[in-house]
């Protein structure tokens, strides 16, 4: 050490006393804007947390190193994997069967999204596979921005409730549609057929399998120990975290296995008190940290690659989501009006998109480099979408907060 | 705006206004869903009437006019039938109860209407602490002073309805070890109580409604939040004092119980109403109210006590005659194997508290035993 002396000393230890730092500090920082924001300006908390992660990232400047691959990596993923949860658990399997019209206009907005995003990156000359990854990610709603939203103003209607509904499937069927995009990009770049199955099929079956089991245990481990609902919440969480852990390790979907848990344990009917939506201050505390993390992902040289693709395919997915929901709107029994409500609602999709890369790293597959536009897209909606979807739900009337605000 | 006259009905025939929750099927908490239920219903023929509540997570449905138990009750069923089914579309459930045994008042949102918002900025909190759901009977009247005197005779069997109809243990997340938690919110409303003590319908008008719109505070008898009040327009008397019930086939049977009452009360073997008869009411109201049917009813005329269940047990068994002549027979069987047997619907949620551990099971329950026996 003493060969080192002090002066390499000294900075080597501040420098690794500040990267300890960086994160809390951050998450202190984009919380207190977050704050401001949203009493000066009535902007979703969300909103500030995704700006000001972006400005504080090392890339634009900033001190937060890239944290792709990172410890604070898995946080996210477990924070996302809450919130998976909670969307699971609010599906009503029984609704869709119930009203055929609106799973319906579930399978043509998420579809059309698909063909319309497809066509465009295809009209811009992106190459097959860009192309596809990119509308397979579009279908996407992202159910973090959506939730917290919907909490946020105490929401509560038919355009909430199917803008829940609308979210949990057409991240469903995101997932499955990248998947085997994925596992024909692997067999494309001279990949074994097994391993393209393996990636696809495989990591499907397995990762809602995991989901489902837990679904099933979560609830009978409580049944067993009395059904206190304070207990519920703490027992979830951890379960959420154990199966984020594991599947994360594993290289299975996170994100399909926190879904099928949720769902699968809301049909056990073991019944969440309100008091345990967003998994309270828990679930506040990790969304800073989830929002800050997807924007501090982005690095502002990929953002000037495809602006216009970007503009294009937010515009087409709107346009596409809108038009589902209102053509099918008097079907399913809404009007009009609330049918294209719920279509604006949709517009959020970035943190799903960064979760899912990041849980893909070990594919080698850099989408946010490789795909034109899409980081540009992640950003304008990271920022955008939460503002959209307050506007449709206070344009709704089925917020609580006076129409004002 | 006058009283206007009282519109003449005909005697003994009855109707039923059940106030409902709208709740979702995921915490089942409160649902802001009644503009979405309404406006699905809208585009169906509907067999009774529905209407908005002053918040967006209650409803209120209206039967017709009916002379029999039978029709009321079919009508009933048919209305439960085509808002579950409605419901069903739309993901919200819809259940009985007095209150809503968890919801916070604070979160509530009103339906957006003139009289609602006037209503919410007049009494504040009030307004939407006033998320509690009532079932309103209504009796046709002859006349006026027929109206008045039912009203004022029936005094003594209003804690009967208090504690038959006594749903709603649970207030705030917590039981509040009163049977009907509801009637306690109704009381904090200054309007609210019971009417003067004149059975002269010109007397009325001209005494004391005209006086007291003269003070500005009332407009119609609709600011009245009486337990029993006179409906001109209709030719009734509504009796407001019942919690819904779980089931749409206890509405109807409770309705029958008061048809039955009145059919004797207007033969007039009874010791006319005095005002003095009020000076226990306040009292074996509470005692409804807290004990249910385990409450001490004091005799108005005798000051004798007697256990609320003996009372009504009596009272059934002197109705027989008036039960089988109105045709309601099997409304007033299920009132006693009520009142000897499972008990109230407080009781019955207290149990299913017992057995789920948590008040969202409570309402799980409600949400079941509404649903029971509809056809699909």
């Amino acid at each position: 050490m003493c060969a080192h002396g002090p002066e390499h000393l000294i900075p080597e230890t501040l420098l690794s006393l500040l990267t300890s730092v960086a994160w809390p500090a951050a998450i202190a920082i984009a919380w207190t804007i977050g704050e401001i924001a949203y009493r000066l300006l009535s902007l979703p908390r969300i909103s500030s947390y995704g700006v000001a992660g972006f400005v504080m990232a090392a890339s634009q400047g900033g001190f937060l190193a890239n944290p792709s691959g990172q410890p604070v990596a898995l946080l996210a993923h477990f924070a996302f994997g809450l919130i998976l949860f909670e969307l699971g658990y609010r599906i009503n399997l029984r609704w869709l069967r119930v009203n055929p019209w609106l799973t319906i206009t579930s399978l043509i907005e998420a579809s059309g999204t698909f063909a319309a995003v497809f066509v465009l990156a295809q009209a811009f000359a992106l190459p097959t596979v860009p192309s596809l990854l990119l509308a397979a990610l579009a279908m996407a709603t992202s159910p973090a921005a959506v939730l917290r939203v919907a909490n946020e103003l105490q929401s509560s209607g038919q355009v909430t409730e199917r803008l829940f509904h609308l979210t949990a499937c057409n991240c469903v069927l995101s997932l499955f549609i990248f998947k085997a995009v994925v596992g024909y990009w692997v067999l494309a770049s001279a990949g074994t057929a097994s391993e393209a199955v393996w990636n696809s099929l495989v990591v499907i079956g397995v990762s809602v399998a995991i989901g489902a089991a837990f679904g099933v245990a979560v609830p009978a481990l409580l049944r067993q120990l009395g059904n206190i609902d304070r207990n519920a919440t703490v027992a979830f969480a951890t379960a959420a975290l154990l199966l984020t852990a594991v599947t994360h390790a594993f290289r299975f979907s996170p994100l399909l296995a926190a879904l099928a848990f949720g769902l699968v344990a809301r049909h056990r009917r073991a019944i969440l008190s309100q008091a345990q939506r967003n998994f309270g201050t828990l679930g506040d505390l990790l969304t800073v940290l989830l929002f800050v993390f997807v924007a501090a992902s982005l690095d502002w040289h990929q953002l000037g690659k495809g602006i216009t693709l970007a503009l294009a395919v937010v515009a087409a997915r709107l346009a596409v989501k809108v038009a589902a929901t209102t053509v099918f709107a008097h079907l399913s029994g809404i009007t009009w009006r609330k049918g294209a409500l719920t279509g604006l609602a949709m517009t959020p999709m970035s943190v799903l998109v960064i979760v899912l890369l990041e849980q893909t790293r070990h594919l080698k597959l850099y989408a946010l480099d490789q795909v034109a536009g899409l980081a540009a897209i992640v950003l304008l909606l990271e920022v955008i979408g939460p503002i959209v979807t307050r506007r449709a739900l206070v344009w709704a009337g089925e917020t609580h907060q006076p129409a004002g605000r | 705006m006058p009283l206007g006259t009282f519109k003449a009905s005909e005697s003994l025939t009855m109707g039923i206004e059940l106030e409902l929750q709208l709740v979702n099927w995921t915490d089942f908490d409160l649902s802001g869903s009644a503009s979405d239920l309404l406006h699905l219903l809208g585009h169906h023929t509907f067999p009774g009437e529905v209407k908005p509540e002053i918040t967006e997570s209650m409803i209120e449905i209206s039967t017709a006019v009916h002379h029999s138990h039978a029709e009321l009750l079919a009508q009933l069923r048919s209305i439960r039938d085509a808002l579950v089914r409605t419901g069903d579309r739309l993901n919200i459930a819809v259940c009985g109860g007095g209150t809503h045994p968890f919801q916070r008042w604070s979160e509530r949102r009103i339906f957006p209407n003139p009289r609602f918002n006037q209503l919410s900025s007049l009494y504040g909190y009030l307004a939407k602490q006033f998320t509690v759901f009532g079932q309103h009977v209504h009796i046709g009247c002859a006349s006026a002073n027929e109206s008045l005197y039912l009203l004022h005779a029936l005094n003594r069997y209003v804690p009967h309805f208090v504690a038959l109809a006594a749903s709603s243990p649970f207030f705030q997340g917590v039981d509040t070890q009163f049977d009907s938690a509801r009637l306690n919110s109704v009381f904090a409303f200054p309007l609210s109580g019971r009417a003067p003590v004149l059975f002269d319908w010109q007397e009325f008008e001209h005494h004391y409604f005209a006086k007291m719109e003269k003070t500005g505070v009332v407009k119609s008898m609709k600011d009245f939040y009486w337990d029993i009040r006179p409906k001109p327009e209709y030719g009734t008397i509504e009796l407001r004092v019942c919690d819904t019930p779980l089931t749409v086939d206890r509405a109807a049977a409770l309705a029958a119980y008061l048809q039955a009452l009145c059919r004797m009360l207007l033969q007039r073997d009874e010791a006319p109403p005095v005002e003095d008869d009020y000076l226990v009411y306040n009292y074996n109201r509470f005692q409804a109210c807290r004990f249910g049917l385990d409450g001490v009813l004091v005799h108005p005329k005798s000051n004798e006590s007697h256990l609320l269940r003996e009372d009504i047990l009596a009272t059934l068994a002197r109705l027989e005659p008036h039960a089988a002549a109105l045709e309601s027979l099997t409304a007033l069987d299920q009132l006693r194997d009520e009142v000897t047997g499972e008990g109230n619907h407080a009781s019955v949620l207290r149990r299913h508290f017992a057995d789920a551990g948590s008040v969202q099971g409570v309402v799980d329950a409600a949400v079941t035993l509404f649903r029971q026996g509809r056809r699909k």
